[in-house]
């Protein structure tokens, strides 16, 4: 009888801190307005931001010093190309430098004067594609469109070169045939840029606008001293996890609809990369959301009112991007930032999703991130709760100091 | 007499902000620590900078003299490292799958014989464009490398005759060409990203601290006093209370251009002095924006979450990574109003071809522009703060 009373006991303040937390929540436009506008305005955002996904008709220059049949032929079939658009004719490198100074261009093709000549007597001609690397996808795009055009230039007039070659050479060549080598972009056909960036910013604003909603809650709790609220029920371990869980609860309940949003219907309506297994991402979300919510509550203990926690947490969201291993390989990434990827929960979640979303890898192949993000929980909710006694401890003593003086 | 007012108002206010400045460990915070951290954390994650030794896997089903060979020559591609050799494509898609390799190369069962036998020998490649920025520097290598070995029978071939291989190349392919990535031959990430990313950081930074120095008066209702060391002159109050976050960070950026450029060499093509003006505007223009987008409502909860959404988009908006005349025009408009869009413009020019003030003075006068709005909406401000309808809102 004594357990059950405990028991109901306990959930009646479970209850109450539920609604408590709700209240808070509605009552704060600060707040409102970073669920709101960080989910859905940032959402929609991105996705519009990124909707082209690729590279279309970067603007090239061509300075044609040939001006032969052969050197119109080329750039005919490069205007062709999807990736770049003949900007204009040079007559010279020089005026061909000036468009990229001025930033009209951001390639220069140049084809030097013998470039027919040289095809004409049995040589290779050659000419240079310069580009700019203020963006390395222009430089990619530049590239691609070239050697494309320049393969088929190839094919076209590979037979003009036979009667360069001895007839037993080619006799021996036409024995030979070359290798068939075929590329495949696997989980993203397209290359799109959008379609690797988005599914990393869609769990970044998941975790970006929590911190910052656990912040200006909590620091909110200490500046206005209404933490104390929480004392009456003790100190005690059971109070610190009846104060984390139904936090955690509250803030469940409002992501799952996030989350349904965000990486549920965002991915279908912008045609985002989704052939991950819905049931895994939710396996995977669960434990990425207990523990952000647990980390969000162990930075707590630095945040002292509530608009100073939004000063640091934004100041990272760009860093994350890094620290996941999405945008740079994390092999490449120097150890000591490598042991911030497995500390701060939104790395691994990143790259556990990209995983399954993006790849279709099911739970087994995401292992090492889904264990990670285990642990995290475990040990961040235990932080948390030491750092709300901690807190709730700070501030009464600071209370008591002020009535003593 | 009047100027002499002035003076003394404007030392009051800075007086009183640089004793606020150390009175919460926040400043400290904001103004050293954070800064450091951008310096520190830019200028190492990128590790060397080059993308080299990428893992990538080999599916040998063949096992001939041939495949080996085909093997060992990818082997000598510095961008990959040939980590793993799997025994079918099962495993080597589930290595991919758990992010072990970033690309496999699969050499299927009889493609020796098929080579010598003239039966069309193909070897398919799989890169993982998920992660889209190492996919392109893997398909990259391979291509250039696969370029080399699609050919190679042909040419076998052919020189057994005594022709040059040269002249086989030649007819092969009349026509060539080769690429020249300015200004960064490499394609190092250091040298890409290290400096615009920097300072895309920093000005979440400086739009934050300045609306959060301004708006805290506000909301802790100590407005009283600040307006009364200014005189009630609200251009002295906001310029004074500024002036010592302009400073820190002007010094921090321009610590931050050495460590970059100097300790790290990361390759200018102009000196310290153009670059580092650059960076003290764009210091100046990020506050005037952060002053009067703040300006607008200044309730400093509300205003501090947009700002700090704000300061995100800049990742983007600054057009380092996905170039923006690519976006959507409203993005690409919109764009210009993010004074790390013109510093970016800026530093790119001077810093990769250094054309000189000629190209970039659009920019560098719209980032003196951004003080206008800043100085005109100041009188609101004031009306706002004396009105005190702003400061209980949350």
């Amino acid at each position: 009888m004594k357990t059950l009373n405990n028991r109901n006991n306990y959930l009646k303040i479970i209850a109450d801190y539920i609604a408590r937390e709700f209240k808070t929540i509605g009552t704060s436009y600060s707040i409102l307005l970073v669920m709101i506008g960080g989910v859905f305005v940032y959402g929609l955002l991105y996705n519009y931001m990124y909707q082209p996904n690729l590279i279309r008709k970067a603007p090239v220059v061509v300075a044609d010093l040939s001006q032969s049949s052969l050197s119109r032929e080329y750039v005919r079939l490069l205007s062709a190309s999807s990736q770049v658009e003949v900007y204009s004719h040079a007559n010279n490198i020089l005026e061909a430098k000036e468009l990229m100074k001025t930033r009209e261009v951001v390639g220069i093709v140049y084809i030097p004067r013998d470039f027919e000549r040289r095809v004409g007597r049995g040589d290779q001609s050659v000419f240079l594609a310069m580009v700019n690397t203020s963006a390395f996808l222009n430089f990619a795009a530049i590239q691609e469109a070239t050697s494309g055009a320049m393969v088929e230039l190839d094919g076209r007039h590979r037979s003009d070169m036979i009667t360069f070659l001895p007839l037993p050479t080619l006799y021996a060549m036409s024995q030979a045939q070359p290798i068939n080598v075929v590329g495949t972009a696997l989980f993203n056909h397209t290359e799109g840029y959008g379609s690797y960036l988005i599914p990393v910013v869609l769990i970044l604003i998941i975790f970006q606008t929590l911190m910052m909603v656990i912040g200006m809650i909590s620091g909110g709790e200490r500046y206005k001293k209404t933490i104390l609220y929480y004392k009456k029920n003790g100190l005690g371990f059971g109070n610190m996890m009846a104060i984390v869980l139904s936090k955690t609860f509250v803030y469940s309940v409002l992501y799952a609809i996030f989350a349904y949003f965000l990486i549920g219907l965002l991915p279908q309506i912008f045609s985002i990369p989704n052939i991950g297994d819905t049931m895994d991402i939710i396996t995977l979300l669960i434990p990425f959301f207990m523990a952000s919510c647990f980390f969000g509550f162990t930075c707590s203990l630095v945040y002292a009112d509530s608009e100073s926690p939004i000063l640091m947490i934004a100041f990272f969201s760009v860093g994350l991007v890094f620290l996941s291993g999405i945008s740079y390989p994390l092999e490449l990434i120097p150890w000591y930032w490598k042991v911030f990827h497995y500390i701060i929960p939104a790395p691994p979640a990143v790259l556990g999703y990209v995983k399954v979303n993006s790849m279709g890898a099911s739970i087994a192949d995401i292992k090492t991130e889904y264990i990670t993000l285990w642990i995290q929980c475990l040990v961040y909710f235990l932080t948390a709760c030491f750092v709300y006694r901690y807190n709730i401890k700070k501030e009464s003593a600071a209370i008591k100091e002020a009535a003593n003086f | 007499m009047n100027k002499s007012i002035k003076h003394t108002a404007f030392y009051a206010t800075l007086k009183r902000e640089l004793t606020r400045m150390v009175s919460r460990r926040l400043y400290f915070g904001v103004c050293i620590v954070l800064p450091l951290f951008c310096i520190v954390f830019m200028s190492t994650i990128f590790g060397t900078g080059g993308m080299e030794n990428i893992p990538i896997g080999i599916v040998d089903l063949d096992q001939t003299a041939t495949s080996r060979e085909i093997t060992r020559t990818l082997g000598t591609v510095s961008t990959c490292d040939v980590q793993e050799l799997f025994s079918d494509a099962k495993a080597a898609r589930e290595a991919v799958l758990k992010r072990e390799i970033y690309a496999y190369v699969v050499i299927p069962n009889n493609f020796e014989s098929d080579l010598i036998g003239g039966r069309n020998a193909s070897i398919p490649y799989y890169i993982h464009y998920a992660l889209l920025s190492v996919g392109i520097e893997v398909e990259a290598a391979l291509e250039t490398v696969f370029a080399e070995i699609a050919l190679a029978p042909v040419v076998a071939y052919g020189s057994v005759f005594g022709t040059e291989t040269s002249e086989i190349e030649s007819f092969l392919l009349p026509v060539n060409f080769e690429a020249h990535p300015l200004f960064n031959a490499s394609l190092d990430y250091s040298t890409y990203l290290t400096n615009p990313f920097f300072f895309v950081l920093f000005q979440v930074l400086i739009l934050l601290t300045t609306s959060y120095v301004i708006g805290s008066e506000i909301k802790f209702k100590t407005w009283q006093s600040w307006l009364d060391a200014a005189n009630g002159n609200i251009f002295i109050a906001v310029a004074a209370k500024l002036l010592p976050y302009t400073i820190i960070y002007i010094i921090m950026g321009i610590f931050g251009n050495f460590v970059i450029f100097d300790l790290l060499h990361i390759p200018m093509n102009t000196g310290f002095l153009s670059i580092n003006t650059a960076t003290i505007l764009f210091v100046i223009a990020s506050q005037a924006l952060a002053v009067f987008v703040f300006s607008l409502f200044p309730a400093l909860s509300i205003m501090i979450s947009i700002l700090s959404m704000m300061g995100s988009l800049g990742a983007t908006l600054g057009g380092v990574t996905f170039p923006m005349p690519y976006m959507h025009p409203s993005i690409d408009y919109l764009s210009h109003l993010f004074p790390i869009r013109h510093f970016v413009n800026v530093i790119q020019n001077i810093l990769y071809g250094d054309y000189g003030f000629p190209y970039v003075w659009e920019d560098t006068v719209i980032l003196i522009v951004f003080l206008i709005p800043a100085l005109l909406i100041l009188p609101h401000l004031k009306r706002a703060i004396l009105s005190r309808k702003y400061e209980d809102i949350e």
